[in-house]
Order: structure tokens, then C-alpha cells, then sequence
């Protein structure tokens, strides 16, 4: 009988009666033959890795984390509470010495849902770790966490709700922009006024192979992960960095996949993408499984795997290679000082279009944050989408200084009585009140 | 009329049931060295109290449950296997090494049975000729995903073409689980001879005694199976004992709803739950030994709780089992027990109460407590323990993970309404376990012998499992060795009519008759196979199974 180095709590929730529509990639069977791969190695009667059932997340859940326009109810279905809820269950299970390590996988995914859900956007509605993240904070107290995003895409949802927040590290490595949806997820997008560097951003050129993302852990994510000293570490495993694929251009492998969790050795892993559901999926969850239980993996290889037919063009080493230079030049230079000149006190704004590809809806969006040297600043976001009204929401983040608590408050109170807005939303971290009307 | 013969324990038990209920009985002291003559000699004492005559004539089945496969397993008294595996892309089969002669070759086969390499011949022949050399004469072929595509199994079956016996993976169960598999297969080969030859046995007795009747083989999950069939499966013959109790409490109490069952023993209690009246099937197969396999069982956990459990007094703590020394002092043992103590609070009066009086005094002495505490905490000790042991079985069931939205929502929650207790104690253990359980407790009149009557009357269990692939055009039902073409049409209609229709007429080969309504759908789904954005097939799975059921219910004489 194999036993696991580590004791690995695995939340494994295909939600087989669920599907954006039959024929899209986020379908029933998307985790099928992932399961019957899991369940033909015996991995669950592996000494240490146990099986366990998601939580059903509650709406409080979700209004800690989002504005939802109009309500929370509209905008998700149980399907997002219950792959919420597994990433939370997770969350439990490592928080309360239950499990050294848990992996959530489950779906539907959630990297692309912002602070503002008008609807479902990169087969998104709500931000399965950011709701996971924020019961932590709230449950477990403050903690400094990094997310580390290993999904093919930008992942611009979970990017737009912690840009302010200076205690969670954001870190992406995707397939540049230029080249895949949503097309963001830049060098120099690096975080908002109140937590500069600590959104880094990694945008890997088309045919990156193994080699190529191996080297950016070593070189730039280990890095800035030390210096940046986290409590708790989180993997967003997305597995369409594959080179099976059908709508992205990487060549990663399992055995990549599974190195790379190796080094990285998450806390928490949640899943994200990865629509080859046959070629890949069985593999990598496979070797994700594996390398967190700290068990052997070199026999999880892909049937059609050939190393030399997907390794790197040397340029594309060379690229890489200047990139994670600059990525942990970019850490260093806020990390080392912050010192530049900022307004306390005063309100920066930035205006953002937002497409939500899969519901087709327009939204804008005017943000603005208070520059605060205490905290990630009190939030006020306007919104206004081809669906929804003119809205606003109002944040008082976790761990949020006295004074940015009664500025939010202020605000709050004065958007309600302005009457121009449809819906108010109000976050209010220090009082535990979280408003969805 | 039915006969359950119990064989191979201390004692060899026998009990005949009709309609009435119990007509005979024996129990003899079994001989090891001659399991034959114990059976005789049961049969013997039958004819004693019944007239042989009537009883060859009236008798329909014999079920025979028997711990001769388990023993060997558990005390590792089992023949040599040659074990040969193939894998593929996953955790190495150097993992899963069982025994000595233990193969891994090369080739492989993915999740949808397709060929990923060739199973590689020169390993094989190999592989073979080093077990032929140390004498191997039994062998188990086991490759992963074989149970969509059993051709490596095969292969190996084929290439062993001199041995006794080759055990075939995916014939054992249509499960997934390569560990599993292989352990299951290796055990079924380990211990194939040994039963054959009691097989051979039992029947030439019965010959000899000129009984005619089917003769069947009691396994885990309740149900039997007849005895030409356990020859190729002697596997599926492990741990029975707990499931005949449950099975025995099923036809001597009207079960409806959800229900939690206890055997309690000498030295053990034995919990088994029911859901809507039927008894709980395990999710994955039980466990022999150090063996996870996967034969299916009843849902039962075992806790060392019973009325002769020695009571232990350390500072000031009190203790209940799970160590037995002997009968309690109130049958003339040395320790005093779990029945001490209650006979002390004058909650039962068994035996010699002034001996159990005694004896609890003693060991409170020694304790430095009052006699009256330490009984009351034995009791307290017993009682929580087994209610802990309860909850957290149910506590599993609930929490068994599920895989759609629909199951997460609206999915069953088992909740007891009442507590079923068999065994020698349970009549003196019904007030404090409804007490403890705040449910009400029903002790059937034959509580004693329930086990026994479970044996007589289990009826015959089965289970497939369909996979179906209408793009690669592949419909394979493994362990009835179903691998057949499908159209590209086929659904999950199709598959349900297949499976009744392939369960009905499997049964009816192995003289087993039944009818439609004995076989349940358990699961059915279908999902698509889409290439690129289009959908090009269909991927179906579906599960049938004849459950748990007994001949005919006593409860309409019984009294709970
Ligand atoms: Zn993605
Ligand atoms: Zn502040």
C-alpha cells in the first residue's frame, strides 16, 4: 500500500449534470475521464489522501468578496456555490490541521469573475478563490497569502480584486495577451496605488514548453515568493497550458505540471481551465494529485507524449529568460522601498471597459481608491452594463485602518441618499455588514 | 425450506427454515483436519430433530457460508501466485507488488480500452517461464483499464496456456481500481485450490447423504452465489459473517426507513445500516487482511464491544474490551465483564448474579472506587462507544462524496428512526440502548440465532456494470465478459434494456431464475463525446444489480 508523504485532503467535484451548453468546452463530462483515471490508479486508497464532499457556499460567502449587480442570486446558479463552496471546504481542511495540502477540483472555474459580476465572463461568474481566500481572512484572521496562477489565461478576475490589496501577492503566468483572450496580464501591470508590485505578471510567448515554465518558477516565482514571505500559498491550476489543448497554443506536459507543483508546493490548490478533457486533464490532475501527497510521479506521462516533438525554440528560452529578469526587478523595486510620492488621503481613479465574453454584456466601470499607507484603501466602484443600471459599491477591505472604515461608511451612506444609483453594494470588513440591495 | 451451514468457525452451525421459522438445528465443534465429517455430522444431528426423508425432499437450497478462504488469507496460508501485470501511464505496478512472483510488462491501454502500446510478448514469456520454474502453477492477470478492454488479460491467460488456474481481471467486478484489481485477483487465485477441494468435498457429502439440491455460497453483501460459480470466484466467498446477521434481521423484523442494525456478540458488535428498508452496499469492496479488493459487502464496521468484553479500572478511568478473557463471571469466568456489571446494577440477571456481584466488588477495591460507579461507568463506557461507532458510520454514509449538482442538493441523508439488536445480549442490552440512542430498539424473538437464519435464507446477488462508446463503437459489460459492438445510436435507453436483459439471461445460465422486477437500475448516464465542437458520440455508464433479499420474512411471527 502507498502512503503519502503528505496528508492530502481532494475535493473532487466534476458537477456531471452541469454546462455552459452542450458543445462548450465547460460541459458534463469535462472531469469524467479524469475520474475514472483517479479512481483506476486506487488513488483514493492511497494512505493520506482522502476523498472529501465540497460545502456549499453561503451568499455571505460571496457578498464578502463581490458586487454583485443586481443581487447574488441573479448572477449564479448552485453550480458556483457548490465549486465555491470546494474550494472552501479546501481551505478548511488545511486551516484546521485536517489536511497538509488540499486540492479543489472542481468547477466551474473562477479566475476571470471580478469584483463586479454582471454575469459570466471567460466561462467565470464568481472568484472561487477569492471567496475561498476571503473566508480564510475572515475566518483564520489576517494572513499574508500568494496566489500563484497557472492557468493558460490572463487571470484578469482574480488580478482586478486583490490590485489594491497589498497583503495577497498575485502572481500569473500565462500566454501573452497579444495572442489569447482576455488580452491583458502585461509586465507593467503591477497593482494599484496601495500594493505596487504586488500583481506580477508573467506573459509567456506561444510554444513555451516545459523547459520555459519550469524556468520561470526557479527564476521568478520562487524569488519573489521568498522575499515576499507568504502564510499561505495558493495554485490556481489551470491545466490548458497542455499541449493537447483546443484553445490555447502552450506545450506544457503533465510531468510539467506535476514538477511544477512539486517546486511550488501550494497549500491549496484550486482548478481552473483545461479543455483537453482526454489528452490532458486525466494526466495532470493525475500528476498534480500526486506530486501535493509528495508520492512518486514519473510514471504520469501522457499515451502521446514526445519530448522533442513540443520542446522550445531556443529564442523563445532566451525571451523568457529577460522577461523573469524584469518580473523580479519589478518585485524588488516596490518591495525594497515604497517610498514614492503618494497623496495620502486623496482618491485615485481609473476607468475600465469589461466584456463579458460568454453573456455578451458591456459593462464600465469608474474606480476609486483612497491612497492609504495603513491598509489597501477604502474602494468605491461605479458600475453601469448593457444589463444593469448605473450601480455603485462601496469596500472596506479587510484589516482596513480606522480611517478609510469611516470614510466607507461615509460614502456608503451618502451614494444611498444621492438616489442616483440603482443598486448599492456595500463591503463593510470591520463590522462584518455586507449589504446586496 | 432452506439450510444454512456455517462451516470452518469453532463451530459448525446448521439451521433449516421454512414459512414457520425455524425447524432444526445443530451445531457440532468443527475439526479442523476434517471439515467433512463436522459437516456430517451436522447433518446428523438435523436429521435428529427432522426427518431426513422430509428434509431431502422439502429442501430448496443449501447456503453454505464458510471462513476457509479468509483464515488462509488472514494467516497468509495461501498458495503461490504468479501475479502479471501491465500498466501504462500513471503510478509505476512496482507499486502494487503483492508477492514474490510479481510481473509488470510492458503495453498499455487508456480510459476508453483504446490499445496505447502492444503488451509486450518477450516480458510475457519471460515473466512465465521464471514462475514456471519455482513450480507456479496459478496465475492472475491484471491490466489497468482492462474492464473496458480485457485483450492484455487475455494475452496473459492465453500465454499461461499449462496452469490450473488463471484469474482474469476485469471478470472479478466492472469497478475501476488497479490496485484493487490486482489484490482481488491475487487473492482469487491464492486461494482457488484450497476451495475447489472443499467445494469437491462438500459435494461428494452430499451426494453421499443423496441431498439433491442447489448448493450456494454466502458473500459479503448479503446475497449468494452457486457453488459452480464461487469455484471460479472463490474470492467472492471472504467475510460473509456479518452480512448473514444483517441479512437475518431483515427477514425476522419489518425494516421500513432507516434504520441502524447491531449484532452484538461475545467480544464484538457488528453495526449495519439500512436506507429505506435495504440494507447499504459499500461504495468500493471490502478490505481481508492487508487487502483492499473489490468485493462487494454490506456497509458494516466491527467494534470490540461485547456483553463477555473484560471491564479494566486504570486511575481512576474505566474501560470496556476490546479484550476478551473468557465468559463473563456470571457463566464461571475469571474478569469480570460488560454482563457483570449490568447483572450487578441489577439492570439483567444472568447466570450466577452473586458471582458477578463478586467480582465487580473485587475490581473496585482494587480501583478505589465504589462498585456502583464502576459499573455504571463500564456501562457509560460500553454505551458511548458503540453510539460513537454508530454516528460515525452514518456520519461516513452522509458525507460519501457525490459528483452531480443534483445529488449535492437534494441527495438522500440517512437518518434512523430505530435501532434493530441481535445477538446473545441484545435482549439484556434494549433498555440502555434506547436509552443511549433515544430511538426505539426492537429485539426480534430468534435474536439469537438471527445470523443464522440470514444464511439459510440470503438470496441470490449480482451486479454489472455497462460502458458503452458510440464513437469507437464498443459496449463492454466485463465480469459476465460482455465485450460486444454498439451502433453509433445507442443510448442510455438501450443500455438499460441491455443490462436487464444480459443479468436476466447470465443468471439464468448459472441456473439462477428471476424475474425483471428483482433487478434494479442503480445508475445511469450519459455523456457526450464531442470532437472539436461537434459531438461525435455518446459515453454511457450504467449499473445493474439483483440486491440483498431474503426468501421469505418471519416477522409476521415475531414480535418486533
Ligand atoms: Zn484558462
Ligand atoms: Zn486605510
Amino acid at each position: 500500500m502507498i502512503e503519502a508523504k503528505r496528508k492530502l485532503g481532494l475535493i473532487f467535484f466534476p458537477a456531471f449534470d452541469w454546462a455552459i451548453s452542450p458543445t462548450h468546452p465547460e460541459r458534463e463530462e469535462r472531469l469524467l475521464y479524469t475520474q475514472d483515471q483517479l479512481w483506476e490508479e486506487g488513488i483514493f486508497d492511497i494512505k493520506g489522501i482522502v476523498e472529501y464532499k465540497p460545502d456549499i457556499a453561503s451568499e455571505e460567502d460571496i457578498k464578502r468578496t463581490h458586487f454583485c449587480i443586481p443581487n447574488v442570486a441573479a448572477v449564479i446558479t448552485q453550480s458556483h456555490m457548490i465549486s465555491a463552496g470546494g474550494a472552501i471546504k479546501a481551505a478548511r481542511l488545511v486551516m484546521e490541521g485536517n489536511a497538509d495540502r488540499a486540492f479543489a477540483l472542481v468547477r466551474p472555474p473562477g479566475h476571470h469573475a471580478m469584483k463586479v459580476v454582471h454575469g459570466n465572463r471567460g466561462f467565470c461568474n464568481i472568484n472561487i478563490e477569492a471567496v475561498m481566500i476571503e473566508y480564510i481572512r475572515e475566518h483564520y484572521g489576517h494572513r499574508r497569502i500568494a496566489i500563484v496562477d497557472t492557468d493558460c489565461h490572463h487571470g484578469d478576475g482574480t488580478q482586478d480584486i486583490y490590485w489594491h490589496d497589498p497583503n495577497v501577492l498575485y502572481i500569473s503566468l500565462h500566454q501573452d495577451g497579444r495572442t489569447l483572450y482576455p488580452g491583458s496580464g502585461f509586465l507593467d501591470e503591477l497593482g494599484g496605488p496601495n500594493a505596487l508590485g504586488k500583481t506580477i505578471n508573467i506573459p509567456l510567448p506561444p510554444m513555451t514548453s516545459s523547459e520555459g515554465f519550469l524556468y520561470v518558477i526557479d527564476n521568478a516565482v520562487l524569488p519573489i515568493l521568498e522575499m515576499f514571505q507568504p502564510d499561505i500559498v495558493i495554485n490556481s491550476a489551470g491545466q490548458d497550458n497542455h499541449y493537447t489543448d483546443p484553445i490555447t497554443n502552450m506545450n506544457f506536459s503533465a510531468q510539467g505540471y506535476a514538477i511544477l507543483n512539486d517546486k511550488l508546493n501550494p497549500h491549496i490548490a484550486v482548478l481552473e481551465g483545461g479543455y483537453s478533457i482526454q489528452g490532458a486533464l486525466p494526466y495532470v490532475n493525475l500528476g498534480i494529485v500526486l506530486a501535493m501527497a509528495g508520492v512518486d510521479y514519473s510514471g504520469v506521462v501522457e499515451p502521446d507524449y514526445h519530448e522533442r516533438a513540443i520542446r522550445q525554440d531556443k529564442s523563445i528560452s532566451e525571451y523568457i529568460a529577460k522577461i523573469c529578469d524584469e518580473a523580479v526587478r519589478n518585485y524588488k523595486r516596490f518591495h525594497e522601498s515604497f517610498s514614492h510620492h503618494r497623496a495620502i488621503g486623496q482618491f485615485q481613479t481609473r476607468v475600465k471597459n469589461i466584456y463579458y465574453d460568454t453573456d455578451g454584456i458591456r459593462e464600465k466601470q469608474v474606480e476609486s481608491v483612497m491612497i492609504c499607507d495603513e491598509c489597501a484603501g477604502v474602494l468605491k466602484i461605479e458600475t453601469v452594463s448593457s444589463v444593469n443600471p448605473l450601480s455603485v459599491g462601496i469596500e472596506i477591505p479587510f484589516a482596513a485602518c480606522s480611517r478609510c472604515r469611516d470614510v466607507g461608511v461615509k460614502l456608503f451612506r451618502e451614494a444611498k441618499e444621492s438616489g442616483k444609483y440603482a443598486y448599492a453594494k456595500f463591503i463593510n470588513r470591520i463590522d462584518r455588514e455586507y449589504i446586496d440591495s | 425450506m432452506w439450510l444454512g451451514l456455517d462451516v470452518g468457525g469453532t463451530h459448525t452451525d446448521a439451521v433449516v427454515v421454512d414459512e414457520n421459522g425455524i425447524v432444526a438445528t445443530a451445531k457440532v465443534v468443527t475439526d479442523h483436519a476434517n471439515l467433512i465429517q463436522s459437516v456430517q455430522k451436522a447433518f446428523e444431528q438435523i436429521f435428529r430433530s427432522y426427518p431426513s426423508d422430509e428434509v431431502k425432499k422439502k429442501l430448496k437450497r443449501i447456503n453454505l457460508s464458510t471462513t476457509l478462504s479468509t483464515n488462509a488469507i488472514v494467516e497468509g496460508k495461501t498458495e503461490n501466485v504468479g501475479v502479471i501485470v501491465s500498466s501504462g501511464p500513471g503510478i509505476h505496478p512496482s507499486h502494487f507488488k503483492i508477492e514474490q512472483h510479481y510481473f509488470p510488462i510492458s503495453g498499455s491501454i487508456d480510459h476508453r480500452g483504446k490499445e496505447i502500446s502492444k503488451l509486450n510478448a518477450e516480458e510475457l514469456r519471460k515473466a512465465i517461464d521464471a514462475c514456471k520454474k519455482d513450480g507456479i502453477k496459478v496465475f492472475s492477470a491484471v491490466t489497468k483499464f482492462s474492464t473496458r478492454n480485457p485483450s492484455h488479460e487475455e494475452q496473459i491467460r492465453d500465454a499461461c496456456a499449462d496452469a490450473d488456474f488463471v484469474t482474469l481481471g476485469h471478470r472479478i467486478s466492472g469497478k475501476l481500481g488497479f490496485p484493487r484489481r490486482i489484490g482481488t485477483a491475487y487473492l482469487n487465485s491464492a486461494v482457488w485450490r484450497l476451495f475447489n477441494a472443499f467445494a469437491d468435498a462438500i459435494e461428494k457429502n452430499l451426494v453421499s447423504m443423496e441431498i439433491h439440491c442447489p448448493v450456494h455460497i454466502l458473500k459479503a453483501d448479503g446475497g449468494t452465489i452457486p457453488l459452480a460459480e464461487a469455484r471460479k470466484l472463490p474470492v467472492e466467498s471472504i467475510l460473509s459473517g456479518p452480512a448473514a446477521s444483517t441479512m437475518g434481521i431483515s427477514s425476522l423484523c419489518r425494516i421500513a426507513g432507516d434504520a441502524v442494525a447491531l449484532d452484538i456478540g461475545g467480544t464484538t458488535t457488528d453495526i449495519s445500516v439500512f436506507a429505506d428498508g435495504e440494507p447499504l452496499i459499500e461504495p468500493h469492496g471490502i478490505t481481508v487482511g492487508k487487502f483492499p479488493t473489490l468485493v462487494r459487502s454490506l456497509y458494516t464496521r466491527s467494534i470490540g464491544i461485547g456483553g463477555d468484553s473484560a471491564i479494566v479500572a486504570i486511575d481512576g478511568k474505566v474501560q470496556v474490551g476490546p479484550t476478551r478473557y473468557g465468559p463473563s463471571m456470571a457463566e464461571g469466568g475469571d474478569v469480570p465483564t460488560l454482563l457483570d456489571a449490568m447483572n450487578y446494577l441489577k439492570k439483567i440477571s444472568h447466570g450466577d448474579v452473586d458471582l458477578s456481584v463478586r467480582g465487580i466488588e473485587r475490581l473496585a477495591k482494587e480501583a478505589r472506587i465504589s462498585a456502583k460507579q464502576l459499573s455504571l461507568m463500564a456501562i457509560d463506557f460500553a454505551f458511548t462507544t458503540i453510539k460513537e461507532a454508530v454516528d460515525a458510520l452514518l456520519k461516513e454514509v452522509n458525507e460519501k462524496p457525490v459528483y452531480t449538482i443534483h445529488e449535492m442538493i437534494e441527495g438522500k441523508v440517512v437518518q434512523p428512526t430505530s435501532v434493530y439488536a441481535m445477538g446473545g445480549p441484545s435482549r439484556a442490552f434494549l433498555p440502555l440502548l434506547e436509552e443511549k440512542f433515544a430511538l426505539p430498539v426492537h429485539v426480534p424473538n430468534n435474536y439469537a440465532v438471527a445470523n443464522a437464519i440470514g444464511a439459510a435464507l440470503a438470496r441470490t446477488t449480482y451486479e454489472i456494470e455497462l460502458h458503452a462508446d458510440t464513437e469507437r463503437g464498443k459496449l463492454s459489460i466485463p465480469n459476465i465478459g460482455k465485450f460486444e459492438s454498439c451502433e453509433r445510436n445507442y443510448s442510455i435507453e438501450n443500455a438499460k434494456i441491455d443490462l436487464i436483459n444480459h443479468l436476466l439471461s447470465h443468471l439464468q445460465s448459472i441456473g439462477i431464475s428471476i424475474t425483471e422486477s428483482d433487478v434494479q437500475i442503480v445508475e445511469a448516464s450519459s455523456f457526450n463525446i464531442v470532437s472539436g465542437f461537434y459531438t461525435s458520440g455518446k459515453n454511457i455508464r450504467a449499473r445493474a444489480q439483483v440486491k440483498p433479499a431474503v426468501e421469505i420474512t418471519l416477522y409476521s411471527r415475531n414480535n418486533a
